[in-house]
């Protein structure tokens, strides 16, 4: 809180996005100082990320003034931000695997003597922002593949500290990182703040906020909620201000869950995800999976399915035991799994909805070896109701359905299979409330027909008012699990956090 | 309709009620549906103005018809085995020309033995490399262009290392008469005089195949696995069998496509099957089947054989040269994929 004096970095004001249907920035003002870091929290789909894009020129049409330093200026191209000596870090690598490491630092401003490439003035610029982040041992005539990691993002942060950024974005740039790594990071980033360099900093982490954060803006819903200096504020205050209390009127619970065990998982290990992973569901139960990204939840939901193999342990099924090798004997035995990445793993976009919706009973639909899709309408129509799925017409090619949607035609598909155990990865992720209403209704339906749910979701109030329990996952391990009645969305955030557990 | 609105789309990942309509335009129609047939009466019209206009002679005339039919129907036997392939999202199955070769020389070196003893090692040839080709591309999950593209050269390498480049003579390896006259009348066969054989195995294979693509769990399976792998994997579809299936299908078309060509000829020979790669993939491209999979059908790449054959027809009639014949077949290529891509991306799927 030195930073009081010196001059704000950049500022925005007013600043608006409008997506169809959404908007997802709404009014904002926010600035950061020279010398500081200041954080930047909110759930998902909170507007964090697309605040970040207009920062980095991704898009034209936004409304609002941004200053850098004093003076106004449109960041309407990456090209333009880049001028303006903004640099981002993103959540995934953005290096090119198969390129040395110093035609990765240096892409586009390649030193060159004549038509030839400077080779002497390539490795000793390469150097220099290598140390600037402590990695000047590596060799910059190494291609990214041969090193691990963390390397790589720290060459990252070198990359783009070699371009003389006066603001930096880092989005998430921890959840690759082990502790100490971590560690390391930090002071990097303590030292690029003496520095004079203005740092935003995107994180779901709370400790790490408190750890190395000056300031913190809270946003919710594309709205900013309020920025606070980091001494003035606890993480009970955060975690209510990304919360919120407007949503949770929306969502009412009865529980169907009934006494008979429908699926018992004991001592899952996968090494590297999560470790002696153990716990029950119950026929007609929503049995809610919470934890940090990175906490081993989708890893354990693709072993249950047998996508990936397990290290150790036994699941069992009705009380038998069950080892899918692969999907196709999951959803015989009664497992199916909607992945939460629906665009690559869950929809084929390019076909209709009615093929998207029978892709997983096609083997019902034959009979002597015929193929009769005409069998599968009744239930289709039906699906197509319930679920609201807009337009209504089974012939509409997936790819151009809203985002809502496409989500439930990928719902509507694994209901089509009436699986004993559906588990559910965000499947509300990026939709509109109207269509995670009808998700919700449509999750409470086939619980109270006596399927069991496993909902994993970083969808706080989601997550607490469907599930009838909530199990908590941090770092591959299963820490803590709540009943509904003693879990709230604080609670169970600060729990994923790795907080207010003894 | 004219004018049809197409709507540009963007920002495919934000949410919203932003609905489209999925209008066609005239060019999407004409490539998505069995409007490819309009295109071969178009060229049927203009072979009939050429004639009227004295330009060619003997155009319309049921003998030049069913010339036409005969001349394209080895072509069509390969294409619709190959359309699986392209159906499946592998693009296209560059072995096809030494599978047919191979197992053309394998069946006469073996008609010593008799007909249908040479028949089956045939078939176990072409077989062998569908498997092949199976295993590489389904489970290990190879690149189908250079994979196939290799193996077709390795094909080719054993058939002139074990044949030491000799062409061999179905009459001069078989012991007996009758076995010399069957191999000889696979190609050669008349029904009533005017229907070649080769003509009624494709409309078999097309009916056949047709059904298999339309009304098979394998066919449905194909075609979600070809418009988007991981999805249907993830939908509980052994893909690595189903991709497999479709470069085993190829194979054994591709092998009734070799006895026929070397029935025809009277030779076993390395070259038997030569430029069946290329001519194959116009064919299911002009037919309306996208490269990018998932979407096509049976019908259209027979509409695309016929069309190639009205094509070169005509081309022929008019005294075009078979080199230039070659060069306009490839700008054609060039022509249809790009429109085809095109009408694609104005419908928001820039994946042709």
């Amino acid at each position: 809180m030195n930073s009081n004096d010196i001059g704000i970095a950049l500022s925005m004001q007013g600043v608006s996005k409008r997506f169809p249907g959404t908007l997802a920035v709404d009014n904002v003002d926010f600035d950061v100082r020279a010398g500081e870091v200041h954080a930047l929290i909110g759930e998902n789909g909170a507007g964090k990320s697309t605040l970040m894009k207009i920062i980095a020129g991704s898009f034209n049409d936004y409304t609002g003034k941004i200053f850098i330093g004093s003076r106004e200026t449109e960041l309407h191209s990456p090209v333009h931000s880049k001028k303006n000596g903004i640099e981002m870090i993103y959540q995934e690598l953005s290096l090119a695997l198969p390129l040395s490491i110093s035609e990765n630092v240096l892409v586009g401003r390649l030193p060159k003597k004549g038509i030839f490439l400077d080779k002497e003035k390539i490795y000793k610029e390469t150097k220099r922002c290598l140390k600037m982040v402590g990695m000047e041992h590596l060799d910059p005539d190494i291609e990214i593949e041969e090193i691990s990691q963390h390397e790589s993002q720290l060459v990252e942060i070198g990359k783009a500290l070699g371009n003389n950024p006066c603001i930096l974005v880092m989005d998430e740039p921890t959840s690759a990182l082990s502790r100490e790594e971590v560690e390391r990071l930090f002071e990097i980033i303590r030292s690029l703040k003496k520095r004079g360099l203005a740092i935003i900093y995107i994180s779901h982490h709370l400790p790490e906020i408190f750890e190395i954060a000056d300031r913190v803006t809270v946003m919710r819903d594309g709205k900013k909620i309020d920025t606070r200096d980091i001494g003035s504020v606890t993480s009970e205050e955060l975690v209510q201000m990304m919360v919120g209390q407007t949503v949770k009127d929306f969502y009412h619970h009865e529980s169907h869950a009934q006494s008979e065990q429908r699926l018992r998982v004991e001592n899952l290990s996968r090494y590297g995800f999560f470790h002696n992973v153990s716990f029950e569901a119950y026929k007609g139960e929503v049995l809610g999976i919470c934890g940090l990204s990175g906490a081993g939840r989708s890893e354990l939901a693709r072993v249950l399915v047998g996508l990936d193999d397990r290290n150790g342990g036994r699941v069992f099924l009705d009380d038998k035991e069950i080892k899918p090798k692969n999907m196709a004997h999951a959803l015989k035995e009664g497992i199916a799994y909607l992945t939460e990445n629906r665009k690559t793993e869950g929809l084929a976009l390019r076909l209709n909805v009615k093929e998207n919706i029978l892709a997983g009973i096609i083997p019902e639909l034959v009979y002597r070896g015929v193929y009769h899709e005409a069998d599968g309408f009744p239930k289709m129509n039906e699906l197509i109701d319930e679920l609201s799925i807009y337009p209504p017409d089974p012939e509409r090619i997936v790819g151009n359905l809203s985002g809502g949607n496409q989500q439930k035609v990928l719902l509507a598909k694994w209901m089509a299979c009436d699986p004993k155990v559906l588990i559910l990865d965000e499947p509300t992720r990026g939709v509109d409330i109207g269509a995670k209403m009808t998700i919700h209704e449509s999750i409470e339906q086939l619980a109270k027909n006596g399927s069991t749910i496993i909902l994993i979701s970083s969808d706080l109030p989601e997550l607490v008012s469907l599930s009838n329990r909530v199990l908590i996952m941090r770092q591959g391990h299963l820490i803590h699990e709540m009943e509904h009645s003693g879990c709230s969305e604080e609670s169970v955030l600060l729990a994923a956090n790795g907080e207010g557990i003894c | 309709m004219e004018g049809t609105e197409v709507l540009e789309k963007k920002q495919q990942n934000s949410p919203g009620d932003d609905i489209r309509t999925t209008n066609y335009n005239i060019l999407g129609k004409i490539f998505h549906g069995a409007g490819i047939y309009a295109v071969a009466a178009l060229f049927l019209v203009a072979g009939i103005i050429l004639q009227a206009l004295g330009v060619i002679n003997n155009f319309l005339t049921a003998q030049n018809m069913l010339n036409i039919v005969d001349a394209v129907s080895m072509l069509g036997i390969v294409a619709v085995g190959m359309a699986f392939v392209t159906y499946s999202g592998h693009y296209a199955d560059m072995s096809v020309p030494t599978t047919m070769a191979l197992t053309g020389i394998i069946a006469v070196q073996m008609l010593q033995y008799g007909f249908f003893p040479a028949i089956a090692a045939a078939v176990a040839a072409g077989l062998l490399i569908g498997l092949i080709n199976a295993v590489a591309i389904g489970k290990f999950k190879a690149n189908p262009i250079i994979w196939t593209l290799a193996v077709n050269y390795v094909t080719l390498g054993v058939i002139r290392l074990v044949w030491v480049n000799k062409q061999i003579y179905p009459d001069m390896i078989a012991k007996s008469q009758w076995a010399s006259d069957v191999f000889d009348n696979i190609y050669r066969f008349r029904f009533f005089n005017k229907i070649g054989l080769p003509v009624v195995y494709m409309i078999i294979l097309v009916i056949l195949l047709n059904f298999i693509m339309k009304k098979t769990k394998f066919g449905q399976q194909l075609k979600i696995t070809g418009a988007a792998r991981k999805a249907s994997e993830f939908s509980g579809v052994n893909v690595e069998r189903v991709i497999g299936l479709s470069f085993v299908i190829c194979a054994l078309t591709a092998t009734l496509g070799g006895l026929t060509v070397t029935s025809l000829s009277r030779v076993g020979a390395y070259y038997n099957g030569a430029g069946y790669d290329f001519k194959a993939v116009t064919a299911i491209v002009i037919g309306g089947m996208t490269l990018a999979g998932g979407r096509g059908s049976i019908i259209g790449v027979l509409g695309g054989v016929l069309i190639i054959g009205l094509m070169n027809n005509i081309m022929t009639l008019l005294g075009v040269g078979t080199f230039s014949q070659d060069m306009i077949r490839g700008i054609i290529f060039i022509v249809v994929v790009g429109i085809n891509a095109k009408s694609l991306r104005t419908l928001g799927r820039d994946d042709a």
